[in-house]
């Protein structure tokens, strides 16, 4: 997916431990999890049709500091970036060679290895090793996309807000959540998705709100140990009036996104989305026109939405409770690519966390997501703009 | 720009991306079904367009692409 989009995007994962971190002692642990990865000891080469991977023979450096680095051009071509700065550990990463589920195992690994040279825990340093790819020619036989025409073409999308990015947190219990999806027989999932459109309809003033989730299709795909980018993204949207509450709208959410999440449809999807990178990748055109048609094929094709929602749940993979105990707190940040807002949905030692990027120029997010989400009894611990 | 030159350009745009003879297409012609293009094709002809005119369409501007006349009313209109 990541492959012809312009716009670099570029992800972090930020976690808090217990103390203050060592910088030297993380970069002892890093270069121990790379020493165990291939996957991600490599550089981008642009050439004028396309772009490749290959080993990156510069070494992989921990930087001082909160502030983002320029991924590939301030960390020696590689594709991800450690940095600290006091108790917290900061991994960002170009979505161009990941995914959430392809990262989870690499930061998961340094957080291990610095714990055991920190606190003398004794966890391993196996080899983290990547599903090769799938066969996309033969799920695009299996799945032949529709044929377009003019009414594909002509469909109309969610215009999305472009403003300045500005950052929302809110901290919910997951018990609360958990209680509400029991209630209405459905997933914590919808529930959320089903909370936090109650709460755009008042932020973005609109009646139907239209959303867009991921999912993980390693599994169907035949490839459970893929490190790159391997889901399918579906859309929805449900409409509400000053009326509506959680119990009206998320039956049919849930039954709409329990249909999205069967193998086959999953795979379809997959294989009709991919397959638009295929197509791309076959023009005999110079690489920014591809980028181009790339851009306003997703466009026509419906991904806009007025909010992304990725619901990480726990970021440590593997989760071990030993690992957790050195792990106070957790945020995920990931520009909305063809959403106004995208929300990060993250679950760490019985807390979710919402981290929010939103493009929409309107204040007040947080406080309206704190009063749509107490109205429907969600107990909300923190609700806050971070950015003016 | 004068409307004959925009429709140079995209006549050769049309040639080298769909191998549309210039001949088969007058302003009235369908995109889709007079010139059997893709909609890979279109988005391919825009995006060259975007090029030689230095500017960039509006997505919400793709739905309204339907005969090769849009295209040149677009053009002239936007293009300096």
């Amino acid at each position: 997916m990541y492959f012809f989009r312009r716009e670099k995007i570029l992800c972090r994962y930020q976690f808090a431990l217990q103390d203050a971190v060592e910088p030297a002692l993380l970069q002892r642990a890093l270069d121990a999890a790379l020493s165990a990865a291939p996957y991600y000891q490599v550089q981008l080469v642009q050439e004028k049709r396309s772009f490749f991977l290959e080993p990156n023979p510069n070494p992989c450096l921990v930087y001082q500091g909160s502030a983002q680095r320029d991924i590939p051009e301030e960390t020696n071509g590689y594709l991800f970036s450690v940095s600290c700065e006091g108790d917290t550990v900061y991994f960002d990463w170009y979505h161009f060679l990941m995914d959430g589920h392809g990262v989870s195992p690499f930061l998961t690994r340094i957080l291990e290895q610095y714990c055991n040279l920190r606190y003398g825990t004794a966890f391993a340093n196996t080899p983290i090793l990547c599903s090769p790819a799938y066969d996309i020619e033969a799920m695009m036989e299996k799945y032949p996309a529709p044929t377009a025409t003019e009414n594909t073409m002509q469909r109309d999308v969610v215009q999305t807000y472009e403003g300045r990015m500005r950052r929302t947190r809110v901290r919910l219990t997951k018990q609360s959540l958990v209680d509400r999806a029991v209630e209405n027989g459905v997933k914590p999932f919808t529930a959320l998705a089903g909370l936090l459109s109650l709460a755009l309809r008042s932020y973005l003033g609109k009646d139907e709100i239209q959303y867009s989730y991921s999912t993980d299709t390693r599994k169907e795909a035949g490839v459970p140990d893929a490190l790159y980018n391997c889901v399918c993204s579906f859309q929805s949207s449900v409409k509400l009036n000053d009326d509506t509450r959680l119990a009206d709208i998320v039956p049919e959410m849930d039954a709409e996104v329990l249909r999205t999440l069967q193998p086959e449809a999953k795979l379809r999807q997959m294989a009709q989305q991919m397959s638009w990178v295929y197509k791309v990748d076959q023009q005999k055109a110079p690489l920014r026109i591809k980028q181009r048609v790339f851009q306003m094929g997703e466009y026509i094709s419906g991904v806009s939405a007025d909010f992304w929602l990725s619901y990480l749940g726990n970021p440590l993979l593997p989760a071990t409770p030993e690992l957790q105990k050195y792990t106070k707190d957790f945020n995920v940040w990931v520009p909305p690519d063809g959403g106004s807002m995208g929300v990060e949905a993250s679950s760490l030692n019985g807390i979710i966390t919402l981290c929010i990027e939103n493009k929409a120029e309107m204040p007040g997010l947080a406080g309206m997501i704190r009063t749509a989400f107490e109205k429907e009894d969600i107990t909300v611990l923190e609700a806050v703009d971070l950015d003016t | 720009m004068e409307r004959a030159e925009i429709i140079s350009q995209i006549l050769a745009i049309l040639e080298d991306v769909a191998e549309v003879s210039p001949e088969d297409v007058n302003e009235n012609s369908v995109l889709m079904d007079d010139l059997d293009l893709s909609s890979m094709e279109i988005l391919t002809i825009v995006a060259d367009l975007e090029e030689t005119f230095g500017l960039r369409i509006p997505e919400k501007e793709l739905r309204n692409f339907v005969t090769m006349g849009d295209l040149v009313d677009y053009l002239a209109a936007n293009a300096g």
